[in-house]
């Protein structure tokens, strides 16, 4: 540790006793198959590999003190995904970020490391926007073929999802602040779906898409779902990125 | 050659299955060795949940990885919902690391972990596309190779592979390899390779042996072809300068033991009459503190794991146990890892090394096997415990704040009476009266005992191999019988599966007859017989009928001490004469002493195999 460090180690321990470092990282390629969960534990295992001196938390269980942003479910990839994770030693974060480097499977590998305040709020409660990549493929999946099915979907105002066997309203006009962008690469319609996410539950994109396929009768399926970016919602409706 | 690489074709498929975690590879440890000149694959024939944290396939994976020109990967049964998909898309059994057929390895190695993973064999090779019988298989396909705990009587699957491995596989494999390597250099035929593979020690061809029957009755096994008459279990002389794997595949799924282990010991020579291991894999041989504490801080540090295990038959009878502990203990404290002993000896011991290991934290449920319920009964077993010993223990545990214990039993043992099996009953009362006197009164409504019974069944290669297993009607009476003994208030009773036992039974101590059965099993869709909500005993039963077997002939008959039995021609080092009298001391309760710390008791492993007893810090052996 270098003399910088120890000072600033000094200074912040005395401060809140633990250091909050904010990863940034993706969830790619074959690991998008991973449940959140699973992606959970294998992140803590990568901080433990690394040798980060984590902060363990207090109690009858004592485990890693670590945070995540909201869940991505099975099969949907992330570009843009956070953790925080709390050390107990003051390390320059890119050498935190260059050991997570060493010691995380490549399809979920950290892309940026930040010291956060303390006082900051979680992650999974401060996330509400997410940005979405939908890609459609099949006989019917023309750009202009996608986007009247959303239109057309999207115009009825409310979309109805089974979830566990109940019903689940989404008020659309809520659910997405911004008209959703459709655009044709290699043959595929891709779909840019802004989604706002609350407590009550989110929209899942691909479900929205799915849904507005068979709406439309398109001879169409979902083959891929990407999140590929998530913001923080200021009290000025801002979008700020958690980094 | 480089392998078809059939991802492509997987990945679509994967949002229609459950788990897809199962199927995706890439995790942390796994080897992407490429193109390597000679490939194997090993399979473990359940789920990748049931079999990733297989300790065996660890460690040969990480050994042949290791060889050059070599290529080890690992294969998993799919659950029933992929392997549906892809028999749908004619995809085959595929590997994991390179997503490539199992059908175009070099060697397929199926571990065989319990009998009812039978069927799953079956479906392993035709998901594979891999001919079921060796004998009908051609000079393409992959050498088909068993090995694991079932191999000390695979007569029941000898049919479906091309060699079993008895014993210890660390150096016998490369062995293995080596011989095979060398055949196709040569460009051996498959015949002529099989050949030269059963000149490898402890590798047993089936092909080269044949049944002899003599009025129809199985009369013993004869090696043709210049094949060992015998066929000698190997066995790692020196344990503790093997290295253990310690930067090992670390899952993304929740797989079942989900932690480091650390193998500390291997064999155990307390001598249970009944158990089959105990017999098997001896003799005791320790790792010492130094190389548990070296693999331990480099396994934690490889893998991220916040658990690590302390694995062996019976961890708690190492010698140095305490020591490690306690260094373990220190080196871990404040990272938040946690230790676990899979198994504790009944005695207060036990519950000072559980105390170790769970320090201030939690104290999940203890477990001890007493066995039996009553003294007469434990003496004829060869378990050598007290009941003074087993209520210390429980003592222990519940002032020291633990809450719940489980314990094991069996009923059907060798010369069970009713009394016997009333006295698991009457045993569980006290053990629950002392659990509750040294609880504070404000806290005994939370003491459970949890009681689990299962059937025995008699193993090859144990003094009980000639026994009969008591037949269903009887197990179920006994069953009752002991229901109606038993406390109800603060007492969870769990059964073995009474059918479940008596189907391993039949697989445990049958020939060669049994693979017609296992076939047609198969066949008529049985598969996964180890998940509860799979198994059909009447497709069993009807597939025995169907091939003129008679199970309870199998499973329910006494056999003659001097009748030819399915696996006489495979020796795990045990002397027949030692078997014979461990029997006839079981049948007057007659205990005899653990070897490793009591004298030589006559089994003739050590000299058979030229090996011998290794305590660590202890020069004797």
């Amino acid at each position: 540790m270098n003399l910088r460090s120890r000072f600033v180690w000094r200074v912040i321990r005395v401060a809140n006793g633990e250091f909050r470092l904010r990863i940034h990282y993706h969830k790619a390629g074959r690991l998008r198959w991973l449940s959140h969960l699973e992606v959970l534990h294998a992140l803590e295992r990568a901080v433990r590999r690394a040798g980060l001196a984590y902060a363990v938390t207090q109690g009858f269980s004592p485990h890693m003190k670590v945070a995540f942003g909201p869940a991505l479910p099975v099969g949907t990839a992330g570009d843009n995904e956070y953790y925080d994770v709390w050390l107990t030693r003051y390390t320059e974060a890119s050498e935190v970020l260059s050991s997570l480097r060493d010691s995380t499977p490549h399809d979920l590998a950290p892309l940026g490391a930040k010291y956060v305040g303390d006082s900051e709020p979680s992650l999974g409660a401060a996330i509400t926007i997410a940005v979405y990549r939908v890609t459609v493929a099949g006989e019917e999946s023309t750009s202009s073929q996608v986007r009247m099915a959303l239109e057309s979907l999207v115009g009825l105002g409310s979309l109805t999802v089974q979830r566990k066997g109940k019903d689940k309203v989404f008020d659309l006009a809520r659910s997405l602040p911004k008209e959703a962008c459709v655009s044709e690469k290699d043959g595929r319609s891709e779909v840019e779906i802004v989604v706002r996410m609350g407590p009550e539950g989110s929209l899942r994109p691909e479900v929205l898409v799915s849904q507005a396929l068979s709406h439309a009768s398109l001879d169409a399926t979902v083959s891929h779902t990407t999140r590929t970016d998530t913001f923080i919602e200021t009290t000025e409706g801002n979008w700020a990125r958690p980094v | 050659m480089t392998p078809a690489d059939l991802w492509p074709r997987i990945e679509p498929l994967l949002n229609r299955v459950e788990r897809p975690s199962r199927y995706v590879d890439r995790e942390w440890g796994a080897c992407h060795s490429g193109d390597a000149e000679y490939r194997a694959v090993l399979v473990y024939p359940d789920t990748y949940e049931i079999g990733q944290a297989n300790q065996a396939i660890a460690i040969l994976y990480a050994i042949l990885n290791t060889l050059p020109d070599v290529a080890a990967e690992r294969a998993y049964l799919p659950w029933a919902d992929m392997s549906a998909l892809m028999r749908e898309a004619a995809i085959p059994l595929f590997s994991l690391e390179s997503c490539a057929p199992l059908g175009g390895f070099d060697l397929v190695g199926i571990t065989l972990p319990y009998e009812l993973s039978y069927s799953n064999v079956l479906e392993t090779l035709d998901l594979a596309d891999i001919p079921l019988r060796a004998v009908d298989r051609g000079e393409g396909d992959p050498l088909v190779i068993g090995g694991g705990p079932c191999a000390f009587n695979p007569e029941p699957v000898a049919a479906f592979f091309d060699a079993i491995l008895i014993g210890e596989g660390e150096e016998a494999l490369v062995e293995i390899v080596a011989a095979h390597r060398s055949a196709k250099a040569r460009g051996a035929s498959r015949g002529e390779t099989l050949r030269q593979l059963s000149q490898v020690a402890g590798v047993y061809v089936p092909s080269l042996y044949v049944e002899r029957r003599a009025d129809g009755i199985f009369a013993g096994v004869e090696a043709i072809g210049g094949a060992p008459t015998v066929v000698v279990k190997r066995v790692v002389a020196d344990f503790d300068a093997l290295e253990p794997p310690t930067c090992g595949v670390v899952p993304f799924m929740d797989v079942v033991h989900d932690r480091f282990g650390i193998e500390v010991l291997r064999g155990c020579t307390r001598g249970c009459r009944f158990c089959q291991a105990g017999m098997v894999y001896r003799p005791v041989r320790e790792r010492t503190p130094d190389s548990i504490m070296r693999a331990a801080v480099a396994g934690l540090a490889c893998t991220g794991y916040d658990e690590i295990s302390l694995t062996s038959l019976s961890t708690t009878d190492h010698s140095q146990l305490e020591e490690v502990l306690r260094r373990l203990s220190r080196r871990l404290a404040g990272s938040g890892v946690s230790v676990s002993l899979p198994s504790l000896r009944v005695d207060s011991f036990g519950v000072e090394m559980a105390r170790l290991v769970a320090g201030g934290g939690k104290k999940s449920g203890l477990t001890f096997a007493p066995e039996a319920g009553t003294q007469r009964m434990r003496d004829v077993v060869n378990k050598n415990v007290s009941e003074d010993d087993l209520l210390g223990a429980v003592q222990r545990a519940f002032e020291a704040g633990w809450r719940r214990v489980k314990l094991y039993f069996m009923i059907g043992l060798p010369t069970e009476t009713d009394s016997d099996v009333v006295g698991i009953g009457e045993l569980v009362t006290r053990v629950l009266a002392v659990a509750k006197a040294a609880t504070p009164p404000n806290a005994r409504g939370s003491v459970r005992i949890a009681v689990s019974v299962s059937t025995f069944i008699p193993k090859a290669h144990t003094p009980f191999q000639w026994e009969p297993q008591i037949p269903l009607a009887e197990v179920r009476r006994r069953q009752t019988l002991l229901r109606e003994s038993m406390p109800r208030k603060g007492v969870e009773l769990h059964w073995h599966d009474s059918d479940v036992s008596f189907l391993e039974g039949v697989m445990a101590r049958g020939g060669r007859e049994i693979a017609d059965v296992i076939e047609t099993a198969w066949r008529a869709g049985a598969r996964f017989d180890a998940w509860t909500e799979c198994f059909s005993l009447q497709t069993w039963l009807d597939a025995l009928a169907n091939n003129g077997v008679d199970p309870s002939a199998v499973a329910n008959r006494e056999r003659l001490v001097d009748e030819p039995l399915p696996w006489d021609h495979l020796s795990a080092g045990l002397d027949r004469g030692f078997l014979v009298a461990e029997r006839e001391r079981a049948l007057v309760a007659t205990v005899t002493p653990d070897c490793s710390f009591e004298g030589c008791t006559g089994c003739e492993v050590c000299d058979e195999l030229a090996v011998e007893i290794r305590l660590a810090g202890d020069s004797r052996g």
